[in-house]
């Protein structure tokens, strides 16, 4: 394809113009994920190199330092006690201690059971005398995996430890050799509040980020490569074990074998992706389009429009969504009504039917999130310099120029991270899918596929029903969120580098 | 040493008869804290009994409970969940039995409590609470299957028999026939039972399914399927259930006992009820069947073989003829145990009498693999799909493609 220069392109008539504008888009998606994968590669190029240099530094410590560095390698804290920065000293002392404490008393055996998730699972057995089956338990896999991935993080944080104690030797001893003298404890202490301030501040919310975000997020990963699901919860009934890549094997149908899990996928992702796209554009240009008419010089009552719309934000969604699609049920209000007033003599098939099933879902989340746009939209339109308009009317702009020239371009600009962010969560929309149809009509090539798949299924909802399904497949949960995860990630990449609040950021400053 | 080692024999001897001598006295004497899961509308009912339980029992058993309001619907997800958290005692509706006793949260039952299920409950509820040979709950009601709730003042008396002839007076009336035909294989499989298909699951003792027989795909499970159709075509049909549905429009409702005291209240005493109808293909008539499933009382398994002794026996107590009565007397929870069925006042009550004229066509529930209802339910959308006989019978060669994908497929019972 060629490449048009400003001038060129503004000789280009209006069709071309579009064409060429599209065409770019297009190819600007596979370049995008392609720099993103080069981002990839360059980074964990970076990181060995990083890896490569901190070991390079280590052995240079070793090789030049004095005994008390020597000794610190072994001893954690040694050089810092010895050269009097006894309260350091003390601390790395103490970590080693803990660490050490920890991995004889239980980190060990964790680790240890880690590549196999137990080996011995419960045992049934009779009660000669009371007549009874009394079931003794042992290993217990879901505690291993969880607390061996803690045991692995505890160990991440003992090796940097211990490398900030080698670090800190290293410094102490050019520190001593230029004359200067060390930091006392109570110096050590005073600047945790004052240059150390930050550290001081993140501690903990660091350590709650790792424990209750992190943690659970590797563990939830890890589970993908298990077959942890109802029949083998790790304790109750049987241990669950390692598979490798056997459940994304499933999902993706690599291999030959059970196809349903690809089939299905494949339906669920495409429909995800239609209903994302149409639920944040429609709701976007309309929810813009009932600001401007309520804005509009000369229509009265404007409170009252704005509050009769917010007023569907007013009611909680489980209740508005789920007495909606009653009144779309075959025999509901709506059906009923039509009936009654003899415009249809049988019902319309709004959740019997895909295609109904689809649009309706679509039009009912416009009734519900047209309110938001146009509460965001209304502030942002009102801040738009009238000067603007007011020299393009002059100049002879019609309407739909003004609109396409000055209003989009600065809506688009302001409410593009807002726009990523609702394709985003519409992706995951699980409340308007799961109350409004649960996912029906039934899709029958899909049924052999853990749960009823249906096609308004998103595949949030989906793993929901993978989740709670006959078989509670949890692994399987968790190859789909992995699978959600990297979609939205990549979606999300690409659209936020091509949003002109980020291309042009000097635009409307 | 050899001194050492008598001294320890004498003494491991004499703790050994210390121990039987307690065990010929009231073995099992003791308080106990059990937590307990049962239905909302039960849980004053099962206080009482549990009180009456201590005060009559002859084993010194007493039992501190705590009685928690869970649905048997809801009780053996939560089980799934946190088997540690679940009730030591919980009720649960039959289909979740094998996922039960997969998960290993409910305790096997030993060789007298076995004899206890077996001999004082009727057949379909010991085979809904065994797996291969072993017995692993305790059944409660014997009232889950489906019947006909209908409209008098729109349907006539003499036309409650014909499914044809009630489509007709729907569609005549402007009213709907409520019948779950699109979203639930438990209803659906209602047509294939009434041509003597059949659907039936070997288990092993661990809770796991071993095979199927089925043949819905057969020239039976055609007819059964051209009478489904019937139905799904007309208008006024709507698949959904509830005893709302009487009061939204419909004048036949299948359901079953649960929806009793709405639905009387709905139509007052316009309320009609009997076994589901027939229908015809080519001049001969198939009465609709129906599964008949029930509620069964499960324990959790137990570390502590006193505790679980103790557990059995409560259980035992609960399931006994004394308590389901009075479970029957309150709520009309339609009795397992065979000396209660017999009693008059069971078989005077209208609900129950229509699902014991259901019974004579319907087929025990058992075990079935929970994928096979998803697979199953697919039927009642390919057969509204089909466009003529060639599309029936595609979509019974769908659903057997799938079972056969999913399941190992077994020629005989």
């Amino acid at each position: 394809m060629t490449h048009y220069s400003d001038l060129e392109f503004l000789k280009l008539s209006r069709g071309q113009k579009i064409g060429y504008k599209t065409a770019s888009f297009f190819r600007s998606i596979p370049i995008g994920i392609a720099n993103f994968f080069k981002k990839i590669g360059l980074g964990i190029g970076k990181g060995c190199k990083a890896v490569g240099r901190e070991i390079a530094d280590i052995g240079r410590t070793f090789r030049d330092g004095d005994i008390h560095t020597k000794m610190s390698f072994f001893i954690m804290g040694w050089g810092n006690l010895a050269r009097g920065q006894i309260l350091r000293g003390l601390m790395f002392l103490l970590f080693e201690i803990v660490f050490i404490g920890y991995m004889v008393l239980t980190g060990g055996y964790w680790l240890s059971m880690l590549p196999t998730l137990g080996t011995k699972g419960p045992v049934k057995e009779l009660d000669p005398i009371l007549d009874v089956f009394v079931t003794k338990y042992y290993d217990n896999s879901f505690k291993i995996l969880l607390y061996g991935v803690l045991t692995l993080f505890f160990i991440a944080a003992f090796i940097y430890t211990w490398r900030v104690n080698i670090k800190q030797n290293k410094l102490a001893e050019q520190i001593l050799k230029s004359g200067k003298k060390l930091k006392s404890g109570r110096e050590d202490l005073r600047s945790m509040v004052d240059d150390k301030f930050h550290k001081t501040l993140l501690a903990l919310p660091m350590t709650g980020i790792i424990v209750f975000t992190v943690l659970p997020i590797v563990f939830m990963i890890l589970v993908a490569f298990t077959n942890y699901d109802g029949t083998h919860d790790g304790y109750y009934s049987n241990l669950f074990t390692w598979v490798g890549l056997d459940n994304f094997n499933t999902l993706l149908g690599w291999s030959s074998g059970n196809k349903a899990y690809s089939a299905a996928f494949g339906e669920i992702l495409t429909w995800t992706l239609i209903w994302a796209f149409f639920a944040t554009f429609t709701n976007y240009f309309l929810g813009m389009m009932v600001a401007m008419l309520i804005n509009k010089k000369g229509i009265r009552l404007k409170k009252v429009w704005r509050t009769v719309l917010v007023l569907t934000i007013a009611v909680p969604q489980f209740i508005s969504l789920l007495y909606v699609s009653k009144m779309f049920a075959k025999n509901g209000l709506i059906n009923q009504g039509l009936m009654s007033l003899g415009w249809i003599t049988q019902a319309l098939p709004f959740w019997e039917d895909a295609t109904w099933a689809r649009i309706t879902v679509i039009l009912i989340n416009i009734w519900i999130g047209i309110p938001y746009l146009m509460l965001i939209t209304t502030g942002i339109l009102m801040n738009i310099p009238q000067d603007l308009y007011e020299s393009a009317r002059i100049d002879g702009a019609n309407a739909w120029q003004q609109y396409s020239k000055i209003t989009l371009p600065y809506m688009l600009f302001v409410t593009g991270p807002y726009l990523l962010t609702s394709f985003t969560g519409n992706m995951n929309n699980f409340n308007v899918i799961y109350l409004l149809t649960g996912g029906a009509p039934t899709n029958p090539a899909a049924s052999t596929a853990a749960g009823s798949v249906g096609y308004t299924d998103l595949l949030i909802t989906w793993l929901f029903k993978i989740t709670t399904g006959a078989e509670s497949k949890y692994y399987m949960a968790s190859v789909v969120g992995i699978m959600v995860f990297v979609v939205v990630a990549l979606i999300s990449l690409v659209v936020y580098s091509a949003m002109p609040s980020i291309k042009n950021e000097e635009d409307f400053q | 040493m050899k001194k050492v080692l008598s001294v320890f024999l004498a003494l491991t001897m004499a703790l050994a008869m210390c121990v039987t001598a307690v065990a010929d006295d009231k073995p099992l004497a003791g308080t106990y804290d059990v937590k307990i899961w049962v239905a909302e509308a039960i849980v004053d009912l099962t206080k009482a009994q549990i009180d009456n339980y201590n005060a009559t029992n002859e084993d010194g058993i007493v039992i501190n409970p705590t009685i928690e309001a869970v649905s048997e619907a809801d009780s053996a997800t939560q089980m799934l969940l946190d088997v540690e958290a679940g009730g030591d005692l919980y009720c649960f509706a039959q289909d979740q039995f094998a996922r039960l006793v997969q998960a290993g949260a409910l305790a096997q039952l030993g060789a007298g409590a076995s004899a206890f299920v077996t001999e004082n409950n009727d057949a379909g509820t010991v085979a809904a609470s065994t797996s291969g040979d072993a017995i692993y709950a305790y059944p409660l009601t014997a009232d889950n299957g489906y019947f006909m709730y209908y409209d008098k003042s729109v349907i006539p008396e003499e036309d409650i028999d014909s499914l044809e002839k009630l489509i007709a007076d729907c569609e005549g009336a402007q009213k709907y026939f409520a019948f779950e035909m699109q979203s639930s294989a438990w209803y659906l499989a209602s047509f294939f039972f009434a041509t003597g298909c059949k659907s039936e699951w070997k288990t092993d003792e661990n809770g796991e399914f071993i095979s199927v027989y089925d043949t819905f795909d057969s020239p039976e499970g055609l007819i059964a399927v051209k009478g489904m159709k019937k139905l799904v075509d007309s208008p006024f049909h709507v698949s959904a259930g509830g005893a709302d549905q009487l009061a939204n429009g419909a004048a036949i409702l299948v359901s079953g006992t649960w929806d009793f005291a709405k639905a009387s209240e709905i139509l007052g005493d316009n309320m009609g009820v009997a076994d589901l109808p027939s229908f015809e293909v080519d001049g001969t008539s198939y009465h609709l069947g129906s599964f008949n499933g029930c509620k069964l009382l499960g324990v959790k398994p137990q570390t502590d073989a006193l505790k679980g002794a103790a557990m059995h026996r409560l259980a035992q107590y609960l399931t006994g003829e004394q308590c389901q009565m009075e479970r029957f007397e309150a709520k009309a929870w339609g009795p397992s145990n065979l000396a209660a069925q017999a009693s008059d006042a069971v078989k005077a009550n209208p609900g129950l009498a229509a699902l014991i004229a259901q019974n004579a066509y319907s087929v025990p529930q058992g075990q079935i693999h929970g994928s096979w209802w998803d697979v199953a339910k697919v039927i009642g959308d390919d057969v509204k799909n089909a466009a003529d006989e060639a599309g029936l019978q595609q979509a019974l060669d769908n659903y057997q493609e799938k079972i056969a994908s999913l399941f190992t497929l077994d020629d005989s019972v």
